[in-house]
């Protein structure tokens, strides 16, 4: 239960620096901007096993908040759209761990802000069909 | 003989085998320049259960067999059908191929119990980095 508290604290899911002078905002990695209200939900209910240095193997390999901004733009969009896919479909959080933290479970309302930050990122980042 | 009996009987059950649809106009293959190594794997370890060109073996149509495959495929086709590639939107296409490069690198696909059968479908590490290579490249030229 600790370890999940402190490795909250250690949140830092790639926020954009706005005092980048112009011409370094245009690098190949996009940067972008994680509204404080969504920031909360991933805190509270995805990023204690979607880092870095979580102890759950799975959940590292599958996804990694804070090394989110270092992945190629067709990785950041494709894992956009899982967790669009499985938190709407509500396969994540897991049973298992909700069991352990039910205070962990996404309300409806939290469900539809993650789902709408993820998709609209997506779109952003993704050139025009 | 009750076993006999029982296995005669569970032939009526409807299995839900998807239907087979030879042309699809929305087809991967059909519709990209696909090297051929690659389009070989992917028809020969993907496109049965991942496209509406599904090859049923005689023994498919056999329960309790038939509900088995009948799910798999069911399945299969509703995660990703490559029949109707080109009716997806970029996101979804960056998002199927960054899973295909996931699940066949970790080895979770194809199935094992369909390559047990199917033992031509089981990808060699050559085979791994090809279709991973080609994943990429793909989805990398999506954003260009």
């Amino acid at each position: 239960m600790l370890i999940v508290v402190a490795g909250f604290l250690f949140v830092n899911f790639n926020i954009a620096d706005n005092n980048i002078p112009q011409e370094e905002v245009k690098t190949e990695k996009p940067q972008y901007h994680v509204p404080d209200d969504v920031q909360q939900i991933i805190d509270n209910s995805c990023y204690g096993c979607h880092n870095s240095e979580s102890k759950n193997e799975k959940g590292k390999k599958k996804l990694q908040f804070d090394k989110m901004s270092d992945l190629k733009t067709y990785k950041q969009v494709g894992s956009l759209a899982d967790i669009a896919d499985v938190v709407t479909e509500g396969d994540m959080p897991p049973e298992k761990f909700l069991k352990k933290y039910p205070e962990r479970q996404l309300s409806k309302e939290e469900q539809e802000k993650l789902v709408s930050w993820a998709n609209n990122l997506a779109k952003q980042l993704t050139p025009e069909d | 003989m009750i076993i006999v009996f029982l296995l005669v009987l569970i032939q009526f059950v409807p299995a839900g085998l998807p239907d087979t649809i030879a042309e699809n106009e929305n087809d991967l293959l059909y519709n990209n320049q696909i090297p051929e190594q690659v389009a070989v794997i992917l028809k020969t370890s993907c496109y049965d259960c991942h496209s509406n060109e599904t090859n049923y073996p005689w023994y498919s149509y056999v329960a309790p067999v038939s509900w088995l495959v009948g799910k798999d495929i069911r399945e299969g086709r509703e995660e990703l059908n490559f029949s109707e590639w080109e009716s997806l939107s970029k996101i979804d296409k960056a998002k199927h191929l960054d899973n295909i490069i996931d699940e066949v690198s970790d080895g979770d696909m194809p199935m094992n119990i369909y390559t047990i059968i199917h033992t031509d479908a089981k990808l060699s590490s050559e085979e791994i980095e090809q279709l991973a290579n080609w994943a990429e490249d793909y989805a990398e030229s999506l954003f260009e």
